[in-house]
């Protein structure tokens, strides 16, 4: 568990961090979301120390950042930075095998690791292993930036708007990628970024900063059904918020017993926007969702879906 | 370097040598520059070991002028001295717009005559180009890339030398280049002050008034210089290469 504690970063008399106080859970990805400025890279980067807090305190498990000298608290926490940041003179086998150099891992050790993390990210070794960076798309270049964040095996990964410099294409599949990485490694990953959708996309738990105070922190259906104050709602946006609200719930949780002789069928973890979407398509007033095993399908009716929606 | 650029250089380089080891040689090029049956070619010393001892005075000056000026460099850009680099500047510059030859009017007379005033002038005359290109090499490497560096947990001495210096070193290399041409062309005036070099014949021809030996003095000088630029252009490239910096 990562705690952050009352931390406050003055520069000059401004606090461009305030007074910030918040739980992030192991193995969360959570998302602190807000407006350029709002400092949201000086919180993170008081985590691994690149800044010192004015005030306040960070514990990793309890323990105090403040007790390790700054590179050995930084060898054990990945880091990945829009722009990637990857070392132009080294090839991509030699940038991954950053940090387990620095430690001091025997070669082979090395070798596989890099060898693992390159196939984890979609990355043929054999084909990408020697290249240099500027030989490298921007999307694979993001990927090896995540991949040497990740080569020692940190447990927490933090990244400050890494997805910035991709195109929107190529960013959706990064970000998937990273969700699954994460899920895969089971990394506690605390991500920073401007892009409310990329919050929602990506975050278990988005914290919304603004002029360097923490607004709200909570999940994504805290922030969209109780926004904490005007600032929230409005960065949230309110047009599309009831279908927002609705691609957070699945099928499942939505589908009640009834009738579903003749209903075309939707998969349960399919979220309810795409549902609604399936439903106008096929001009059905319902579909059946299959249950769990051995339980009979359910019904999900358009009249439910909107009920929920309203409820947003 | 393709064969066509090579063949001059090789040539430039062997007539250079031909004409260092066996000058007499080549008497008959030089003759009708002289008149009234004056010597064509340089005779008080050998112009071989003119050449060896003007190269050794070159070779220190640089090696000193490259020594303090990366230091000062490297040290103006970290955190804790870039207060000192306005003043660094000032001194380099000055260095560099005093004129070598009033260097070693101030020097001759506290260190004596010979290679010790030649020395201090070229040392002093050699820091700027270093150290400007020492400095915006250094400041030339990318924030994301230096930030990286600190994220991954490297010291400040391990993201200078890993990383830092050599993304600079194509810039570095490139200003002790400049400064090596430089000195070599400004040697000669330390035989004004009794230092060993190719100076010397020049100074000869110009107080006998033998436009032959004005001649043969310049050409060495200027065709070493090229040489010497030529091959540390092709070392430099090889080693960046081998280091990834280059490809
Ligand atoms: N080293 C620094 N010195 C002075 N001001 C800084 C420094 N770093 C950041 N700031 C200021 O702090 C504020 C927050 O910066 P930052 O944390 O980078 O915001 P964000 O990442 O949300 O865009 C900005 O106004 C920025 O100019
Ligand atoms: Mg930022």
């Amino acid at each position: 568990m990562i705690e952050l504690e009352n931390l406050t970063k003055r520069y000059g008399d401004v606090d461009v961090v305030s007074d910030v106080s918040m739980q992030i859970q192991p193995g969360s990805f959570t998302v602190v979301v807000g407006q350029s400025g709002s400092g949201k890279s000086t919180l993170l980067r008081m985590v691994n120390r690149l800044v010192e807090p004015t005030a306040g305190r960070v514990l990793i498990d309890g323990r105090d950042v403040a007790s390790l000298p700054g590179p050995t608290l930084r060898r054990g926490i990945g880091y990945a930075i829009q722009g990637h940041g990857l070392f132009p003179h080294r090839t991509v086998a030699q940038n991954i095998a950053t940090v387990p150099t620095l430690l001091g891992w025997p070669k082979a050790k090395i070798r596989a690791r890099v060898a693992e993390l390159l196939e984890a990210l979609q990355l043929d070794p054999g084909q990408f292993a020697a290249k240099y960076p500027d030989e490298l798309s921007g999307g694979e270049q993001q990927r090896v930036g995540v991949a040497r964040a990740l080569a020692a095996g940190p447990n927490i990964l933090l990244m400050d708007e890494p997805f910035g410099a991709l195109d929107p294409i190529i960013r959706v599949k990064a970000q998937d990628d990273v969700k699954a990485i994460q899920r895969r490694f089971e990394t506690t990953i605390l991500l920073v970024t401007h892009d409310m959708e990329e919050a929602f996309h990506l975050g278990d738990a988005i914290a919304v900063m603004s002029g360097g105070k923490l607004q709200q922190y909570g999940s994504p259906e805290d922030l969209l059904l109780r926004p904490a104050n005007d600032y929230v709602s409005r960065l949230i946006g309110s047009s599309d918020r009831a279908l927002r609200a609705l691609s957070l719930k699945t099928a499942r949780d939505a589908a009640e017993s009834g009738d579903t002789d003749g209903l075309f069928p939707i998969a349960p973890d399919a979220n309810l926007r795409d549902a609604l979407a399936e439903l106008i398509w096929r001009g059905a007033d319902a579909a059946a969702v299959s249950g769990e095993a051995g339980t009979p399908p359910r019904r999900l009716s358009l009249r439910r879906i909107l009920a929920l929606g309203r409820g947003a | 370097m393709s064969t066509m650029a090579l063949a001059p250089r090789v040539v430039a380089l062997v007539l250079l040598l031909a004409f260092l080891l066996a000058p007499q040689f080549f008497a008959p090029v030089f003759a009708p520059l002289t008149h009234n049956g004056a010597p064509p070619i340089y005779t008080q010393a050998s112009l071989l070991d003119l050449a060896i001892a003007h190269l050794e005075l070159v070779a220190l000056a640089t090696v000193g002028s490259a020594v303090v000026a990366i230091a000062l460099g490297v040290l103006v850009t970290r955190r804790a001295g870039a207060e000192f680099l306005p003043l660094s500047r000032a001194i380099v510059n000055i260095g560099q717009t005093f004129p070598p030859v009033a260097v070693l009017a101030v020097a001759a007379p506290l260190v004596g005559f010979g290679q010790a005033p030649t020395l201090i002038a070229l040392f002093v005359y050699g820091l700027l180009p270093i150290f400007e290109n020492t400095l915006s090499g250094l400041q030339q490497v990318s924030a994301a890339v230096v930030e990286s560096a600190k994220g991954a947990g490297m010291g400040g001495l391990q993201r200078l030398v890993k990383i830092e210096l050599p993304l600079a070193a194509p810039q570095i290399l490139e200003g002790v280049r400049l400064s090596t041409v430089i000195a070599i062309g400004t040697a000669t005036i330390g035989s004004t002050v009794a230092a060993k070099g190719l100076g010397e014949v020049i100074i000869a021809g110009l107080l006998s008034d033998n436009t032959a030996f004005i001649l043969q003095g310049g050409l060495v000088v200027g065709v070493m210089a090229v040489l010497i630029y030529d091959a540390m252009t092709a070392l430099e490239r090889i080693v960046l290469r081998r280091r990834g910096v280059r490809r």
